[in-house]
C-alpha cells in the first residue's frame, strides 16, 4: 500500500529538520557572527549616542532609512507574490510559497528594526504606540510615520499568520512520522506543540483552505498599502524629487522587483544547498523569471517617467538633484543602478536560457544591489541637495552604520537558517495536493481517451 | 481497537469513499466516523450525512468592520482628546483617518479569519491522543476510523481490510 507521496522525494525536504547538518551549521555560524557585528555596532551607538553615525545636517536620514526602505521592499517577495499566485490558482506556486513567505516575515522584522535604530533612543519607541498614558498625549495620526507603524505592524502580523497557518498540517505530518521514529525526542515535542493537535479531518481542511483564501485576498491590498505608505514618508514632504504623485506605485513596483530578486537568489541557494531540484525546478525559475522580466520593465518605465518629468519641468531645486544623479556626485551610483536594474535584466531575462536558475540568481543579485542604490539615491541624493543651497552638505556613513547594514544581512540569513531547521521549506501538503490533482487529471484524461476509442471501435 | 475505534487505512480516495458509503448504508452515524488525511480530499470523501461548512467569509467581514470602526474611533477620539494645532485644518482629517481605518479593516479581517479557522478546526487540540495508525497519514494515506462497540463491526473491518489490500 503506497500513496502518491511515495513518488515524491520528500526526504530532501525533511532532512534538515533532524540531526546535525554541517552546511546549515556553518551557515548559521557565519551569519551568527554577522549578527554579533550588528548588535555590537548598535550597542556601541546606544552607549555613545547617535552622533557616532554619519548622519548630520542636512542629511538626517542616512543608511538607516535606506536600509529600512530596502528591507521593507524585500518583504514584498513573499506574502504578496504568494497571495497573488494563490488567488490566481497558479499550480506552479506550490513549491515556492513557503520560502517566499519566510522571506517576507524575516525581512519585515529586520526592516522594522531600522526605525528603532534610527531613533537613537530605542527605549522610547513606545511613544509611537497608541497606549493610554498619564500625559494624555496620543500619537499624531496625521503623520505618515504613524501610518508606517500601523501598516508595517499589520503586514507583519498578517504575514506571520499567513506563514504559520499553512504550516500546521506540515507540522502534523512530521509529528506523525517522528512519533513513530523518535517518540521521546525534544524536536518531536516541538512538532507536537506546533501542530496544535491537527488531525486532517475534512472539516479542518475546509476551514483551513477557506482561511488561507480569505487571508490571501486581504493581504494583497495590505502589502500594496505598506510600500505606498513608505513612499508617502517621502512624497508628503516638499523636497525636490520626493514630492511626486507616482511615488506610491513606483515604490510598490520597486518593492516587488527587489522581492522577486531576493526570491530568485534564495531559491537558487536552496536548490543547490538542499538538493531540491524536483521542487524548485527549471519551470518554476522560468515562470518567476518571466514575472521578474515584467517587473524589470515596469521599474524601468517608472524610473524613466519620474526623471523625464523632472527634466522637462526644469524646476531649479529638482533639476539640481537630477543633475547630481545624471552627471554629478551621485552619477556613479545612478548609472550602476541603471546597468544592474535595467540593462542586464533586459539583456538576460527575455531569453529562455537566461531564465535558468543561475541566470536569474545572478540577475537577482545585481537587482538587489541596484535597488539598495535606488533607495540611497532617493534618501541621500535629495537630502544632500535641499532647496536652500547654503545648507547643502554630504553624507559619509560611519563604521557603525556599515556594521549595522552588514549585520542586518547576517540577521536575515541567520533567521532563514534557523527556519530551515524548524520547518520544511517547501509545503509538503500543498505539493502532495498538486500531485493528487495531476494524478486525477491524468486519470480523467485516460478515461476520456478510452471512452472515445471505445466509441470509435463501436 | 484499543481506543474504542476501528481504524482502516486506504491508499486511494476511491477506496476510502467506498468504505464511507458502506458505513453510511450500515447506518453508522457521521459523528462516529472520522476521516483523516495529509492533503485536502475531494469534497465527497466525507462520512455520509456529515455537513462540512465554514463561516469564514462572514466572520472575516465582521472582523473587518469591527477593526475599521475601532481604528477610526481611535483616531477620532484621541485626536479630539488632545487637539494639536493644525493651522485651521480639521482636527480629524478624513484622508489620514482613512489610511488608519484601512489598516484596522485589515487587522480585524486577518485576526478574525485566523480565530475562525482555529475555532472551526478545534485547535489547539493537544489533549487528543495519537492513534495507532497515525503514521500512515504522514505517508499520504487516508485513515478512516469508526467509534464502535467491541465486535460490532467485524464485517465492516473485514471489508475495509480487503479493500485496503486490493
Amino acid at each position: 500500500m503506497s500513496g502518491p507521496a511515495a513518488s515524491i522525494h520528500e526526504e530532501a525536504l525533511v532532512r534538515p529538520l533532524s540531526g546535525f547538518r554541517p552546511k546549515l551549521f556553518f551557515g548559521s555560524l557565519v551569519t551568527g557572527l554577522l549578527v554579533a557585528v550588528l548588535f555590537y555596532s548598535w550597542g556601541y551607538q546606544i552607549v555613545n549616542d547617535i552622533g557616532v553615525a554619519g548622519i548630520n545636517r542636512p542629511v538626517f536620514w542616512g543608511f538607516y532609512i535606506v536600509n529600512f526602505v530596502f528591507w521593507i521592499g524585500i518583504s514584498h517577495a513573499g506574502t504578496l507574490i504568494s497571495a497573488i499566485l494563490r488567488v490566481t490558482q497558479a499550480e506552479w506556486r506550490r513549491p515556492v510559497t513557503r520560502c517566499a513567505e519566510a522571506i517576507t516575515t524575516f525581512a519585515l522584522m529586520i526592516g522594522g528594526l531600522f526605525p528603532l535604530i534610527h531613533l537613537g533612543r530605542p527605549w522610547i519607541f513606545w511613544y509611537m504606540i497608541p497606549l493610554p498614558n498619564e500625559r494624555g498625549i496620543w500619537p499624531n495620526f496625521r503623520s505618515p510615520l504613524m501610518w508606517d507603524v500601523l501598516a508595517i505592524t499589520t503586514y507583519l502580523m498578517g504575514s506571520i499568520l499567513y506563514l504559520l497557518l499553512p504550516m500546521i498540517p506540515d507540522f502534523a505530518i512530521i509529528r506523525d512520522k517522528r512519533l513513530r521514529e523518535y517518540p521521546k525526542g525534544l524536536k518531536t515535542l516541538f512538532f507536537r506543540v506546533a501542530a496544535l493537535g491537527w488531525r486532517g479531518t475534512p472539516q479542518q481542511w475546509f476551514s483551513l483552505e477557506a482561511g488561507i483564501k480569505a487571508m490571501a485576498v486581504v493581504i494583497i491590498p495590505v502589502a500594496v498599502s505598506v510600500h505606498t505608505i513608505v513612499s508617502w514618508d517621502f512624497a508628503m514632504a516638499i523636497q525636490p524629487m520626493w514630492h511626486s504623485t507616482i511615488f506610491g506605485p513606483y515604490f510598490v513596483v520597486g518593492a516587488i522587483y527587489s522581492g522577486v530578486a531576493v526570491l530568485m537568489v534564495a531559491m537558487y541557494l536552496l536548490r543547490k544547498g538542499l538538493g531540491i531540484h524536483e521542487y524548485l525546478s527549471d519551470k518554476v525559475f522560468n515562470n518567476l523569471g518571466l514575472m521578474f522580466l515584467a517587473f524589470a520593465m515596469l521599474w524601468s518605465y517608472f524610473t524613466f517617467a519620474e526623471h523625464l518629468t523632472v527634466w522637462y519641468g526644469n524646476e531649479h531645486a529638482e533639476r539640481a538633484v537630477f543633475d547630481g544623479r545624471i552627471t554629478g556626485e551621485f552619477s556613479g551610483f545612478f548609472w550602476t543602478m541603471i546597468i544592474v536594474n535595467t540593462v542586464i535584466p533586459l539583456l538576460i531575462l527575455p531569453w529562455p536560457k537566461g531564465r535558468k536558475p543561475l541566470g536569474t540568481a545572478i540577475v537577482g543579485l545585481g537587482v538587489l544591489v541596484g535597488m539598495w542604490i535606488e533607495r540611497y539615491l532617493i534618501v541621500v541624493g535629495t537630502l544632500s541637495t535641499p532647496r536652500l543651497e547654503y545648507t547643502q552638505g554630504f553624507y559619509t556613513p560611519s563604521w557603525v552604520e556599515i556594521g549595522i547594514l552588514v549585520g542586518s544581512v547576517g540577521l536575515f540569513g541567520f533567521l532563514y537558517f534557523a527556519f530551515l531547521q524548524l520547518a520544511p521549506i517547501v509545503s509538503l501538503w500543498e505539493v502532495r495536493e498538486g500531485e493528487h490533482l495531476t494524478h486525477r487529471a491524468f486519470a480523467a484524461e485516460q478515461a476520456l481517451r478510452a471512452g472515445r476509442e471505445g466509441a470509435s471501435h463501436g | 481497537m484499543a481506543d474504542g475505534r476501528l481504524h482502516a487505512v486506504f491508499a486511494r480516495a476511491a477506496d476510502a469513499r467506498a468504505a464511507l458509503q458502506r458505513l453510511g448504508q450500515d447506518g453508522v452515524a457521521p459523528e462516529n466516523v472520522e476521516v483523516r488525511s495529509s492533503v485536502p480530499l475531494e469534497h465527497d470523501v466525507v462520512p455520509v450525512g456529515a455537513t462540512i461548512k465554514s463561516r469564514i467569509p462572514w466572520t472575516s467581514l465582521a472582523g473587518a468592520t469591527v477593526g475599521g470602526t475601532a481604528f477610526f474611533l481611535m483616531v477620532k477620539l484621541t485626536s479630539e482628546a488632545y487637539p494639536l494645532p493644525t493651522g485651521g485644518q480639521p482636527i480629524v482629517g478624513l484622508p489620514p483617518a482613512g489610511v488608519i481605518t484601512f489598516e484596522g479593516v485589515a487587522i480585524g479581517a486577518v485576526l478574525t479569519t485566523v480565530a475562525t479557522v482555529l475555532f472551526e478546526c478545534g485547535l489547539p487540540g493537544w489533549l487528543k491522543k495519537p492513534g495507532p495508525l497515525d503514521h500512515h497519514i504522514a505517508l499520504d494515506h487516508i485513515l478512516v476510523s469508526v467509534k464502535c462497540d467491541e465486535g460490532a463491526s467485524t464485517a465492516w473491518t473485514a471489508h475495509a481490510v480487503e479493500t485496503a489490500r486490493g
